[in-house]
């Protein structure tokens, strides 16, 4: 397979941010009671991460190694305020759902930690496509922990009644989140080891 | 030593270009920030007098924009002041004391659409001032005309919410029943406390008199089976659902519920509904004060 192409699909399965990275976790959970939300909020990650990596990557021979860090927070901040200013012009009603997500986004680990472990070493096209797909795979997370979430706790699917009775409340706060995103976490390790035999290398974040 | 003048300049650089992009795109885009958010305050003012969803607004429906201001004099007394639009053109400042006295009227030399624009109504009220006044802007309330009779009033609130404050809007008719809650702002948790926006939580409010407003509270109790459909009418009508009559008759049956807290987001709840009284119980106050003071004062006044 073309790299490129690989490294799209090493975020979306293989090192997806919330199941196998374990990073970001706290908005994963936190937003993740309805599909519509989720789906904001990852579109939102996906823009940012690829942005963010991307100027990384073009200026990482300018940035001291010893200030990458407030460097790259000082990035990611500069283009969340962009986006914050320039989408409630381009279009009221997309940002009217979404803003609520926005600021929220300066504090994700995911994007930090794909600046520092990828795009400050690698070119800018690599960099493009690992961006995208982090945020693919952060986007399919939050959708199908917010899905199950929101199919169990509230019955509906995209606000639409699905059930039409709300079968366990518990999965719509946060404790459920928690328990969601636990129980696809091992259900990616089942299969990984069903497949190779080998129990999946420790990940952890925040 | 060499290292730390390096990074130091090289973090002040990247400051520096940060800020000025940020600054480049704040200065195209506030105008046109400010435009929409006027749009959308006009919006959610006519959605709440009954004319959003497609429902175009009547032409003899006019919006009448009162602006309060309060006014320090220069021995530090403390006045409130009122921009009254005029019968005739133009506008007026009246003064009313704390204790309810009105004052002097002084006229406004400003242009309605400038009005709109808080920086030029701030100068034109200090300019229509004696030497000496200090004018602070409180709150803008919309007095709503249709047909040269009352509609009914438009008022904003503030209130504090689970994290950080709430922005409402509450319309009220000519007897000060509460027809509609909006809220403007909110930075309540998504799928818990933003469900504040939702209609069946909205809705609760409209209807409630002076009188039920005053002892109203937040049960955390279900919301009735029967009341729910009531007040998600739109949503209620693609069902093929209830029929006006139908609706009519169970919002008076629930009338005097209190209000039903939102399945894990009690405070948020509590929080509008605080929000809600406080507003229309301070509204009330001040309208029949400046009523009164507009009587008084014989001010032909445009509402």
């Amino acid at each position: 397979m073309n790299r490129n192409l690989q490294l799209v699909w090493n975020g979306f399965i293989p090192e997806n941010p919330i199941f196998r990275l374990a990073l970001s976790l706290c908005p994963a959970v936190a937003v993740t009671t309805s599909v519509k939300n989720g789906l904001m909020l990852g579109i939102a990650v996906l823009f940012v991460q690829v942005m963010s990596s991307c100027t990384a990557s073009l200026f990482k021979s300018v940035i001291h190694p010893r200030i990458r860090i407030p460097a790259y927070v000082i990035i990611i901040a500069t283009w969340v305020s962009v986006i914050d200013m320039i989408l409630p012009v381009v279009s009221p009603a997309v940002y009217n759902e979404i803003k609520l997500f926005i600021a929220l986004i300066v504090v994700f680990a995911i994007i930090i930690s794909r600046m520092e472990l990828f795009a400050s070493k690698e070119p800018i096209l690599p960099t493009f496509f690992d961006g995208v797909g982090m945020g693919i795979g952060f986007l399919f997370g939050l959708c199908l922990t917010a899905a199950i979430r929101e199919l169990f706790g509230s019955g509906q699917l995209f606000g639409f009644d699905v059930l039409g009775f709300k079968p366990l409340l518990i999965m719509i706060l946060p404790a459920g989140g928690f328990f969601v995103i636990g129980f696809i976490m091992a259900t990616f390790n089942w299969i990984e080891y069903m497949r190779t035999g080998k129990l999946p290398r420790a990940a952890g974040g925040h | 030593m060499k290292d730390i003048v390096k990074i130091t300049a090289s973090l002040t650089g990247i400051c520096i270009a940060a800020a000025i992009i940020l600054g480049v795109v704040f200065a195209n885009t506030e105008r046109a920030r400010k435009q929409t958010e006027e749009k959308m305050t006009e919006e959610t003012i006519q959605g709440l007098l009954g004319f959003g969803h497609g429902k175009k607004a009547p032409e003899d429906l006019k919006v009448f924009p009162v602006h309060r201001y309060v006014l320090n004099d220069a021995s530090g007394a403390t006045l409130l002041g009122y921009v009254l639009p005029l019968k005739e053109k133009g506008y007026v400042l009246g003064e009313i004391d704390l204790s309810g006295k009105p004052g002097k009227v002084l006229p406004l030399t400003v242009e309605p659409a400038a009005l709109a624009d808080a920086s030029k109504r701030d100068a034109a009220v200090k300019a229509a001032l004696p030497k000496g006044y200090k004018a602070t802007y409180a709150s803008t309330v919309y007095i709503a005309d249709l047909g040269g009779k009352r509609l009914g009033y438009v008022v904003p609130g503030v209130t504090q919410g689970f994290k950080t404050f709430i922005q409402l809007m509450v319309s009220l008719d000519p007897k000060f029943t509460v027809t509609g809650v909006a809220i403007i702002e909110s930075k309540e948790d998504p799928g818990l406390g933003a469900e504040i926006q939702q209609d069946f939580f909205r809705n609760q409010f409209v209807g409630k008199t002076q009188d039920v407003l005053k002892n109203l509270k937040v049960v955390k109790e279900p919301l009735p089976e029967d009341y729910l459909p009531a007040l998600e009418p739109e949503k209620a009508k693609r069902l093929g659902g209830l029929g006006p009559d139908k609706i009519k008759e169970i919002k008076k049956k629930h009338l005097k519920d209190d209000i039903y807290a939102l399945t894990g987001a009690t405070i948020s709840s509590r929080a509008v509904t605080n929000g809600v009284k406080d507003t229309v119980r301070k509204f009330v106050y001040r309208i029949e004060i400046l009523s009164d003071a507009v009587k008084q004062q014989n001010i032909q006044v445009a509402f």
